[in-house]
């Protein structure tokens, strides 16, 4: 009877704690939200893990679909010697990177047989 | 020397930010306008369409020094 009671009681707190506590990290997401903490938060992971697009490869060199690898590299090499002397170091980067990941495009296509 | 700084990965930011505003530039938030205008005139001349850059780069240079001149406009009072 009383081993029963006890039980009880003790299912009844552990629920009231746990819901207390559901509610207070509720509560917490919301605060970081309004002050932009979990918004920068999700940026930084976001920042981590993305790689550059095709997409915006091209438009940071500048080039089309249909341009050859000849007219990146020549892109790039003129970029990235810019940015060397004059330029940041952070474009310098990007330059870097789109060239990286168009190269990985290209690559592939020739592999497929695909000319372009 | 061999050149041993990692390159930043990725591409840029989908909003910009002001550490990235910082790195395009070369400058520090905190530094005077003047240094960050003439930190932008020299990445812009590197960068300018008109001398082998290209629009896409130049309009996130341009982006990042305005988001850099408003701030210093209001705000702080240093």
């Amino acid at each position: 009877m009383a081993g029963k009671l006890i039980a009880n009681l003790i299912v009844m707190g552990s629920t009231i704690i746990g819901r207390a506590m559901l509610q207070a990290y509720r509560k917490a997401l919301e605060n970081a939200n309004k002050t932009g903490v979990a918004h920068e938060a999700i940026n930084n992971i976001r920042r981590a893990s993305k790689t550059m697009t095709e997409q915006e490869a091209r438009q940071i060199l500048g080039v089309t679909e249909q341009s050859t690898w000849e007219e990146i590299i020549q892109r790039y090499d003129k970029l990235f010697e810019r940015n060397a002397t004059s330029g940041s170091f952070y474009l310098q980067s990007k330059v870097h990177r789109a060239k990286e990941c168009l190269e990985k495009v290209y690559q592939k296509n020739k592999q497929d047989g695909t000319p372009t | 020397m061999p050149h041993v700084r990692k390159f930043y990965p990725g591409g840029f930011e989908t909003e910009m930010s002001r550490r990235e505003v910082a790195l395009i530039l070369g400058v520090r938030e905190r530094d005077a306008l003047d240094k960050i205008k003439e930190a932008h005139k020299r990445v812009m001349v590197a960068n300018h369409p008109d001398g082998g850059g290209n629009h896409y780069i130049a309009s996130k240079i341009n982006e990042a020094k305005d988001m850099l001149m408003r701030k210093g406009k209001s705000g702080s009072i240093f």
